[in-house]
C-alpha cells in the first residue's frame, strides 16, 4: 500500500493548501471605517439602508449605477454607489451586504445581497370586518 | 380568560393528524427496538414479524399524516397554520402539491414518506441476513425524522415543528385581534403559496430531490449494518444497486434544480454555487465515489474502509445539508435557505448523534467502545450543565475523527499485496479520492458561516469564481480518469497494450480539442490577460480537451471492447453524459456573453473591472436598439393577474449592423420574448427571465428594472410640475423626449436703447429641440419686461408636449433661467434589462439525459446479474 500512502499524503497536502489559501484571502465582513483605511481592498460591509433618503437611480444617465445611503453596523453612514441596476424592492430590505471598496467618502459596490425576511414570511391573518 | 367557542373549525382533522404523528414516532421507535432484538436472535424469531408489523404501522401512519395534510389543504382549512401559510382560495388546484412541500414541515414529511417507500422495498427484497440491521438503522432514522413533526418546546429547546398547529395557537399571531373573534374563520383567506414557486418545476423538483436524499439512506444503512455485524464485505453486493439508484435520482434532482434556476429564476445561469445547491451536490459526489469503490470491492475485493466511509458520509452530509439549509445559520449567504424555525439545536444534535453511532460502531474492542460511549455522554452532560458547548463539540469531533483513523488502522483488514500501478482498481480508487477531496473542499467553502459561528470569525462567504478555480482541476482529473481507467484490467495490465488501446481517442481529442480551444480561449484577449486569468484560460482549455478525451475514450471502449452491446455499455454512456455535462457547463459559462450593452458614457474602469459591468440596457417603448446579433424593440407590457409580461421583438440585423429588411421593406423579425416581473403584494417583485432556445445557443433576457403600473393610469394630457434650468448659450436641457439646445438669445433693444427707454424689453431665447427621430423644432419663449415688471409668458411646443417659461436673466453670471414642464405622456415607458447569450448550453442538457439513461442501463444490468447469481432475490 506504499503508493496509496503517497496518494494519501498528496490528499492531505491539498486539503491543508486549500484551508491555508482561503485563510490568507482578505474577504471578510467589515465596516466602512476599515474599508476607508484600505481603499485598495475589497470588503463585505453589512448595514442598513437609510430609508429617509430616496435611492437615486436614473437609467437615462447610467442604467448600471444607483446610489443610496447606508449605515453600517458600527453606526457610520456613507453614500454608496452601486455599479449595477437598482435591485428590486430595495426599500423593503432589512439588512444589506455590499461587496466593494471605499473611494474617498463613497463606498463603491459591485455586488449587493439583501435580506428581506418579509419576502417569504410576510402577512398576518386579518379578518375583514 | 373566558373560553371562546370558535365557529366552523374542524378540530377533528388536527386530532387525526396528530394521532398519526405520535403513532408514526412510536411505531418507528418500536420498530427500531424490534429490529435490534431480531438482529440479536436467530433469524426466524418472532421479533421479525413484530418488527415488520411495527414498520408497516409506521408506514401507514406516515401516509396518514400526509393524507390528513392533503385533506386540509384541499378543503382550505385555514384554522390550521400550515394551510393558512401555504395556500389560499384563489390558488389553482394543480399547485396543491407545491403547497404541501413548500414549508419545512411538509418537506420533512416528503422526505419521511420517501424513506418509508424505500424501507418497504428494502425489507421485502433484502437477504434475510441483512434485514434486521439495515431496517434497524432505517427505523432509527425514521424516529428522528418523525420527531421533526412533533412541535414540542421544552424551555428554549424546540423539538420539531408541527404541521397541525392551529392558526390561533401559532405564537407568532398570539396577540392579533382575530384570536378573540369566534367567527374569524368565515372571512379568512390563506396567505397563499409563494407565486415564485407556482410553476411546474416546483411540482417535480422537490419530490425528485427528496427521493434523492432518501436514496442515500439504504447504502448508509447497509454500511452501518456491515460495521455492526463485523461483516465488511457481503453487504456490498445488495447495496450496490441502491447506490446506483441514488446516483441516478439524486443526480436528476440536482440537475432539475439547475434547470429550474436557469429557466425560471433570475440567477443568470444554472449553477451559482449557492449553499443550498452545494449541499445536495456534495452527497452526490460522495455517493458516486462510494458506488465506484463498491465496484472495486465486488470485482477484486479490498477498499473496505473506503466503501464504509463514503456510503456513511454521503448520508451524514445529507443530514449536514439539512442542518445548513434549515437552521438559519446561512443567514445572508444564501438566497433560498428556509427561514429559521428555531430548530438549530435539534438539527445539530441529530447530526452529532449519527456521527456518534457511526464511530461507536467502528470500534471493535468492547471496552474501548463502552469507554467512548461513556466519555461522549459525560461530555454531553458537561456541555448541558456547564456550557462551553462549542469547545466541547469541537474536542469531541476531533476525538471521534482520531478514533475513526485509529479504527481504520486497527480493525480493517489490509491487503497483503500492493496494488499495481497498472490496475483498474488503483485508478478507480484514485478517482474516488478525487471526488472525495472535491466534496470536502466544497463542504469547507460552504461551511464558512458555520466556522464563523464556531470560531467567532468574520469571514465572508466564498464567491463563485473561487469555487470555479478550485473545482476545475478536480474536474480535469476526474475526466482523465473516466477516460483511461476502464482500459486497465483488474489486478494487472500490460503497460504496452494499455497505452495502445486508447491512442486513437487520445489523438482525436488532442487534435480536435486544440482546434476548438485555440479560437475559444487563446485568440481573443489571452495575451493581454492577467496571470491569474491566463491560468484560468489554460485550465478551461485542459478541461475541454479532457472532456473530449473522456467522450471519445468511452465511446471507443463501448464500441470496440464491449462490441457495442448496449446492455453492458451503461457505465460508458453515463460517463459520456457526465463529460458532456462538464463541457456544456464549461463552454456556456466561460463563453457566456453579455449582449445587453449599456451605452452610457460614464466610465468607472478606474475602480477595477468588477465595477465596470455595463450590462444594463435602457430600452424605451418604441425604440429599437442593438442587442448582440439582433435589434430589440420593447413593444409594451401586459398584466395577467400579478404577472406583468414585457413583450420584446427581436429583429435580424444586416451585414452593416442595421435593421434587416425584406423586399417589402419590413423588418425581419427573428423571435419574440416576454420576460416577466411578478408584482406580488406580499412577497415583493420577482423577475422571471425568458429564453429563446436555439440548437447552438440560448438568448436569455431578464428585466432588472421596470415600472409595473399600467400606461392607462396616467393622465395623458396633463403637464408635470415645471423644473427650473439655469443655463448659458450653447447649453442643453434634457427632456423625456428631446434634447433642447439654448441656441441664441435675441433682444428687441440693444444695451444703449435699453438704457434710454424703460418701456418694454423683450428678450427671446431661441431653443432648438431635437427629438428621437432627429427632427428639430424651434421654441422661442420670451422674457418680457414692461415698466420694470416681468410679464408672464409661456411658450408651448405642441409637437413635443413641452412648455417653457423664460423668467429670469442673471446678467452677472451671464446665464438665463428657464422653467420647463413636460406632458405626463411624454415619459415613455421603459425597461432596464440584461441579456446573455449562453453558447452550447444544450450540450449540458444533452449530457444530463445521456447520464441518466446510462445510469438506468447500468442499474438494470446490475439487477439482472444479481438475479442470475441468486434467483431468490425477490
Amino acid at each position: 500500500m506504499k503508493k496509496l500512502h503517497i496518494v494519501g499524503i498528496i490528499v492531505i497536502a491539498v486539503a491543508i493548501g486549500v484551508i491555508f489559501t482561503s485563510l490568507q484571502s482578505n474577504a471578510s465582513y467589515s465596516d466602512f471605517a476599515e474599508a476607508s483605511r484600505n481603499p485598495e481592498t475589497e470588503y463585505h460591509v453589512v448595514g442598513k439602508l437609510n430609508k429617509s433618503v430616496p435611492v437615486q437611480y436614473d437609467p437615462k444617465i447610467n442604467a448600471d449605477e444607483c446610489s443610496f445611503l447606508m449605515t453600517d453596523n458600527k453606526g457610520l453612514e456613507r453614500r454608496v454607489v452601486l455599479h449595477k441596476s437598482v435591485p428590486q424592492d430595495m426599500e423593503k430590505s432589512e439588512q444589506i451586504v455590499l461587496i466593494g471598496k471605499m473611494q474617498g467618502q463613497e463606498f463603491h459596490a459591485n455586488e449587493i445581497l439583501m435580506k428581506c425576511p418579509s419576502k417569504y414570511n410576510d402577512g398576518k391573518p386579518q379578518v375583514k370586518a | 380568560m373566558e373560553k371562546i367557542t370558535y365557529i366552523g373549525e374542524h378540530l377533528w382533522a388536527g386530532t387525526v393528524g396528530n394521532a398519526f404523528v405520535y403513532l408514526s414516532l412510536i411505531s418507528a421507535l418500536v420498530s427500531t427496538l424490534a429490529y435490534y432484538f431480531y438482529s440479536k436472535e436467530t433469524l426466524t424469531s418472532e421479533w421479525k414479524r413484530f418488527a415488520r408489523i411495527s414498520f408497516s404501522i409506521h408506514s401507514v401512519s406516515v401516509i396518514g399524516i400526509a393524507a390528513t395534510l392533503f385533506y386540509m389543504l384541499f378543503n382550505h382549512m385555514y384554522e390550521y397554520s400550515y394551510v393558512w401559510q401555504h395556500s389560499n382560495n384563489s390558488m389553482p388546484m394543480e399547485y396543491i402539491m407545491s403547497c404541501f412541500w413548500e414549508g419545512q414541515e411538509g418537506s420533512f414529511l416528503l422526505w419521511t414518506f420517501w424513506n418509508v417507500v424505500l424501507g418497504n422495498i428494502l425489507f421485502r427484497t433484502v437477504d434475510s441476513k441483512w434485514e434486521a440491521p439495515t431496517m434497524a438503522v432505517f427505523s432509527l432514522v425514521q424516529v428522528f425524522l418523525a420527531s421533526m413533526l412533533l412541535g414540542i418546546t421544552i424551555s428554549d429547546f424546540s423539538l420539531g415543528t408541527n404541521p397541525f398547529i392551529l392558526l390561533r395557537e401559532n405564537p407568532d399571531f398570539a396577540n392579533l385581534p382575530f384570536v378573540q373573534n369566534p367567527e374569524y374563520l368565515a372571512k379568512l383567506d390563506g396567505r397563499g403559496l409563494n407565486p415564485l414557486l407556482m410553476n411546474y418545476w416546483m411540482t417535480i423538483h422537490p419530490p425528485t430531490l427528496f427521493l434523492g436524499f432518501a436514496s442515500t439512506l439504504p447504502p448508509f444503512a447497509f454500511a452501518l449494518a456491515g460495521l455492526w455485524k463485523r461483516d465488511f464485505t457481503s453487504w456490498q453486493k445488495p447495496a450496490l444497486t441502491w447506490t446506483f439508484f441514488s446516483i441516478m435520482i439524486l443526480g436528476t434532482g440536482i440537475l432539475m434544480g439547475g434547470a429550474w434556476a436557469y429557466e425560471a429564476l433570475s440567477f443568470g445561469g444554472f449553477w451559482a454555487w449557492d449553499p443550498v445547491e452545494n449541499s445536495s451536490l456534495v452527497p452526490w459526489l460522495l455517493i458516486v465515489a462510494a458506488g465506484h469503490v463498491m465496484i472495486i470491492n465486488k470485482n477484486k475485493g479490498g477498499s473496505l474502509f473506503m466503501t464504509h466511509l463514503l456510503s456513511i458520509s454521503s448520508f451524514l452530509l445529507v443530514l449536514y445539508s439539512t442542518f445548513l439549509t434549515r437552521s438559519g445559520i446561512l443567514g445572508n449567504s444564501s438566497v433560498h435557505a428556509f427561514t429559521d424555525l428555531g430548530m438549530q439545536g435539534q438539527l445539530v444534535i441529530y447530526v452529532i448523534t449519527f456521527i456518534f453511532i457511526c464511530v461507536a460502531l467502528l470500534i471493535h474492542d468492547k471496552l474501548f467502545r463502552v469507554s467512548y460511549v461513556m466519555v461522549s455522554l459525560l461530555m454531553l452532560a458537561f456541555a448541558v450543565f456547564y456550557g462551553y458547548k462549542k469547545a466541547i463539540m469541537m474536542i469531541w469531533l476531533g476525538g471521534s475523527f482520531g478514533i475513526t483513523i485509529f479504527s481504520y488502522m486497527k480493525y480493517f483488514p489490509k491487503e497483503e499485496e500492493e496494488e499495481s500501478l497498472y490496475s483498474r482498481e488503483f485508478w478507480m480508487f484514485i478517482g474516488s479520492l478525487v471526488l472525495l477531496l472535491s466534496a470536502l473542499i466544497i463542504t469547507y467553502f460552504t461551511s464558512i458561516p458555520v466556522l464563523n459561528k464556531l470560531f467567532n470569525l468574520e469571514k465572508a462567504p466564498v464567491k463563485v469564481p473561487e469555487y470555479n478555480i478550485w473545482q476545475t482541476p478536480f474536474a480535469i482529473a476526474t475526466l482523465i480518469l473516466i477516460a483511461i481507467t476502464q482500459f486497465f484490467k483488474y489486478k494487472k495490465t500490460d503497460p504496452k497494450t494499455f497505452f495502445r488501446q486508447f491512442r486513437i481517442s487520445l489523438l482525436l481529442s488532442v487534435v480536435f480539442g486544440i482546434t476548438c480551444v485555440v479560437p475559444l480561449y487563446f485568440l481573443n484577449g489571452y495575451s493581454t490577460a492577467k496571470t491569474l486569468d491566463k491560468w484560468n484560460l489554460i485550465s478551461y482549455a485542459l478541461l475541454f480537451i479532457s472532456g473530449l478525451f473522456a467522450v471519445f475514450a468511452n465511446g471507443e471502449y463501448a464500441l470496440r471492447i464491449l462490441k457495442g452491446k448496449l446492455r453492458h455499455a451503461g457505465s460508458s454512456i453515463a460517463h459520456i453524459g457526465f463529460a458532456f455535462i462538464l463541457m456544456g457547463a464549461l463552454i456556456s459559462t466561460s463563453k457566456k456573453q453579455t449582449i445587453s450593452q449599456n451605452t452610457s458614457k460614464k466610465n468607472v474602469e478606474g475602480l477595477g473591472e468588477n465595477f465596470n459591468a455595463k450590462k444594463s440596457l435602457l430600452l424605451t417603448k418604441g425604440d429599437t436598439l442593438p442587442l448582440g446579433k439582433y435589434m430589440v424593440t420593447y413593444k409594451g407590457k401586459k398584466r395577467e393577474g400579478i404577472d406583468v409580461y414585457f413583450n420584446m421583438d427581436y429583429f435580424e440585423r444586416d451585414a452593416k449592423g442595421d435593421l434587416k429588411r425584406n423586399e417589402k421593406g419590413e423588418a425581419v423579425k427573428a423571435f419574440e420574448l416576454s420576460p416577466m416581473v411578478q408584482d406580488n403584494p406580499k412577497m415583493g417583485k420577482a423577475s422571471n427571465p425568458d429564453t429563446k432556445h436555439f440548437l447552438s445557443h440560448d438568448i436569455y433576457t431578464h428585466i432588472t428594472y421596470a415600472n409595473l403600473s399600467d400606461d392607462a393610469d396616467l393622465k395623458k394630457d396633463a403637464y408635470k410640475e415645471p423644473t427650473n434650468f439655469i443655463g448659458h448659450m450653447g447649453d442643453t436641457i434634457f427632456a423625456e423626449n428631446a434634447i433642447i439646445l439654448i441656441d441664441s438669445i435675441t433682444t428687441n433693444l440693444n444695451e444703449e436703447e435699453f438704457a434710454k427707454s424703460d418701456s418694454l424689453l423683450v428678450v427671446t431665447a431661441v431653443l432648438k429641440a431635437t427629438d428621437i427621430n432627429g427632427t428639430v423644432y424651434r421654441a422661442t419663449p420670451q422674457y418680457i419686461l414692461k415698466n420694470n415688471m416681468i410679464m408672464p409668458d409661456q411658450y408651448e411646443l405642441k409637437e413635443l408636449g413641452l412648455k417653457f417659461v423664460f423668467w429670469k436673466i442673471n446678467p452677472n453670471e451671464g446665464s438665463i433661467e428657464i422653467q420647463m414642464s413636460e406632458k405626463v405622456s411624454n415619459a415613455k415607458d421603459f425597461v432596464v434589462l440584461e441579456a446573455y447569450m449562453f453558447p452550447y448550453i444544450n450540450v449540458l442538457w444533452l449530457g444530463c439525459i445521456i447520464m441518466i439513461i446510462g445510469t438506468v442501463i447500468a442499474i438494470r444490468e446490475r439487477r439482472r446479474l444479481n438475479k442470475r447469481i441468486k434467483p431468490s432475490m425477490e
